[in-house]
């Protein structure tokens, strides 16, 4: 069998077994299903109600990569904290999420600093991907210029097919396990990968269903978005029923803000990062009490400065995804996708 | 690989009492720390947070800081608690500093407002030890009230010097002050220099920043020549966290210290 960068095939009790095997090395994490929802669960055996294809869970991938509460100093010793002795293989990772590494990148690893955590992290932990089967209602993926299937930054991909995947490789990484495990695979059959693509624009269709329903405006257009909206009163009237919770920050795989929290850990000292929301009164201010963003509005209106102004500028992407994580997470019904609408309509 | 969060242990050496609100810890850290005037750090209160403060000490004294403090919030509170042998923390220096290269064979202006004198005499500092790299030198400071002025007995000690203009002036004087009474703008016009040459560097509260600022403009200083420490809300010091940010920057790695043209465009940045 020649598993170089083409597709091949593997049973779904197969993929099990190689899950089993990774084991050993990996804390693997899967998703499963409760309710209408699909939730990152620590993978014990194939029993659980295992969802791989479907559509993102409900956590963002960042949870992997920069924790929502890590610590990154004790006292004052020069060693990195690490209490992780084997690194994650994240599976059923949906393209939406992945294009949140384009951001993270950048901050973490891809400008002038680097964060050791996480790239210690981006290096060990596996990306087991897999193509989405169908959309929710709140995918947006395509206006963001996101295909609903992985294409690149992931180590090994998975295409649901009846009781198996097709599958291929994405990174050197991902070759290796699959040479190792090369029992489990057999050649992709042709008629296979052809239902790929068949399924692939299927769910495409699905989306653009989606952005159609909704008239969801295209990342083509949201040039100067921000600039032209400045000083609209659409961000008041947006921000009316905000709670300030920051959900829509947390569960962003874009957003990437910490706040660095230190405590007693007995008579030392542990400095803990901890994600932070650009939508709390205090993300701002200064110690003499000045505040640049006092008003709801303002970090509303910073928040999408951030996503569609400022990325676009420093790292050539817009940080947003189309997962429509923060849309089903606003307790306020605040919605992204009717933001933008206005934006690019420019509303007064 | 460095893990940038882990502060560098140092021992207080000293806490002076400088006005009644400010006070200027001299510490020692365990491992050297070599900063450029205009680069600030984040002093460490062990278990109880960080807060960034630019060093108002001599850049070429090498083993020892000193970072002058204005109680204003939770960190602040404790850092006018410490006593010699205190143990706190150092990280940085973070940011870019003033580039004194630039200011070779000009002219330059030194404001500065309140606290903002701290990160100044650090800089004035450097500027007397280069004195012959530059052309005159004129110093402009303004405080609330004579005792809130930061530095007195040495800033009194500047005044003999020859190659300084100096003046300073307060909002509201008592029965010994001899300098000028009013906002820091008002002692501008009396600097004597070709302004659309010369150098301006401003520090100091957000309202007296900007006002300065304006005048500066107005009097011929170009864009480009005026330099502003922006007091943000840095915390990480590396440009990932996010608090910091002014534009298309963030003050922590791109700044504090910015030119006036780089930011003017920006929103937020006197707020």
């Amino acid at each position: 069998m020649n598993t170089d960068k083409k597709e091949l095939y593997i049973s779904r009790d197969n993929f099990f077994r190689m899950l089993d095997v990774l084991k050993n090395e990996y804390e693997v994490y899967i998703p499963v299903k409760k309710g209408e929802k699909r939730f990152y669960k620590k993978y014990v055996d194939s029993n659980d109600n295992i969802v791989i294809g479907e559509v993102r869970a409900f956590e963002p991938l960042k949870a992997f990569f920069t924790e929502a509460r890590e610590s990154v100093a004790k006292d004052f010793s020069a060693e990195i904290p690490d209490k992780k002795e084997k690194p994650y293989a994240v599976v059923g990772v949906k393209a939406c999420d992945l294009k949140g590494f384009k951001v993270h990148d950048h901050v973490f690893q891809n400008h002038d600093y680097n964060d050791p955590f996480y790239i210690r992290k981006r290096q060990r932990n596996l990306i087991i991907s897999a193509d989405c089967t169908f959309a929710i209602d709140t995918c947006f993926c395509l206006a963001l210029g996101v295909n609903p299937y992985p294409e690149r930054d992931f180590d090994i991909n998975l295409s649901q097919m009846g009781e198996g995947f097709v599958v291929i490789a994405g990174s050197p990484k991902g070759e290796a396990i699959i040479e190792k495990n090369a029992q489990l695979f057999e050649d992709a059959k042709k008629e296979q990968v052809a239902q790929r693509a068949k399924k692939r624009t299927n769910v495409v269709r699905e989306v653009e269903e989606n952005i159609k329903k909704n008239s969801i405006p295209r990342q083509e257009s949201y040039k100067d978005i921000i600039k032209k909206n400045y000083e609209s009163s659409l961000w008041e009237d947006e921000a009316k029923t905000c709670v300030e919770c920051g959900a829509c920050n947390t569960i962003c795989p874009t957003c990437h803000c910490f706040l660095l929290y230190d405590q007693k850990d007995k008579d030392k000292m542990e400095r803990l990062r901890i994600w932070d929301s650009c939508m709390i009164k205090d993300f701002a201010r200064v110690a003499g009490g000045a505040n640049p963003r006092s008003k709801l509005w303002m970090r509303l209106r910073n928040r999408f400065e951030k996503k569609f102004d400022f990325f676009p500028k420093v790292a050539d992407v817009y940080a947003c995804t189309g997962c429509g994580r923060c849309v089903s997470a606003c307790p306020a019904k605040i919605d992204i996708r009717k933001v933008l609408k206005r934006l690019v309509k420019h509303e007064k | 690989m460095n893990n940038p969060y882990r502060p560098i242990k140092a021992v207080v050496l000293e806490a002076i009492t400088e006005t009644p609100t400010i006070k200027t810890i001299r510490f020692k850290p365990e491992e050297e720390i070599t900063f450029k005037t205009g680069q600030f750090v984040e002093i460490t209160i062990p278990g109880v947070g960080e807060a960034p403060f630019t060093p108002s000490s001599r850049p070429s004294v090498k083993d020892i800081m000193e970072v002058s403090v204005m109680r204003v919030g939770r960190v602040t509170e404790k850092v006018h608690e410490l006593k010699k042998d205190d143990i706190i923390g150092v990280r940085g220096p973070f940011g870019a500093g003033y580039p004194l290269d630039k200011f070779n064979g000009k002219e330059i202006l030194v404001v500065g407002g309140g606290c903002g004198f701290a990160p100044l005499r650090s800089l004035m500092y450097e500027l007397f030890d280069r004195r012959k790299e530059f052309k005159n030198l004129f110093f402009r400071g303004g405080c609330k009230n004579p005792k809130e002025l930061l530095y007195r007995k040495e800033i009194d000690g500047w005044r003999q010097k020859k190659d300084l203009d100096l003046r300073l002036t307060v909002d509201v004087a008592d029965n010994q002050w001899q300098d000028n009474v009013g906002v820091v703008t008002s002692i501008l016009d009396s600097v004597d220099m070709d302004y659309a040459k010369g150098i301006a560097v401003v520090c100091g509260p957000p309202i007296a920043m900007k006002f300065t600022t304006l005048k500066l403009v107005d009097m011929g200083f170009k864009d480009e020549n005026i330099y502003l420490s922006m007091e943000k809300n840095m915390s990480c010091g590396i440009g990932k966290c996010g608090h910091c940010r002014i534009g298309t920057y963030y003050a922590c790695k791109d700044g504090p210290v910015f030119t006036y043209d780089k930011i003017k465009n920006f929103h937020e940045i006197w707020d």
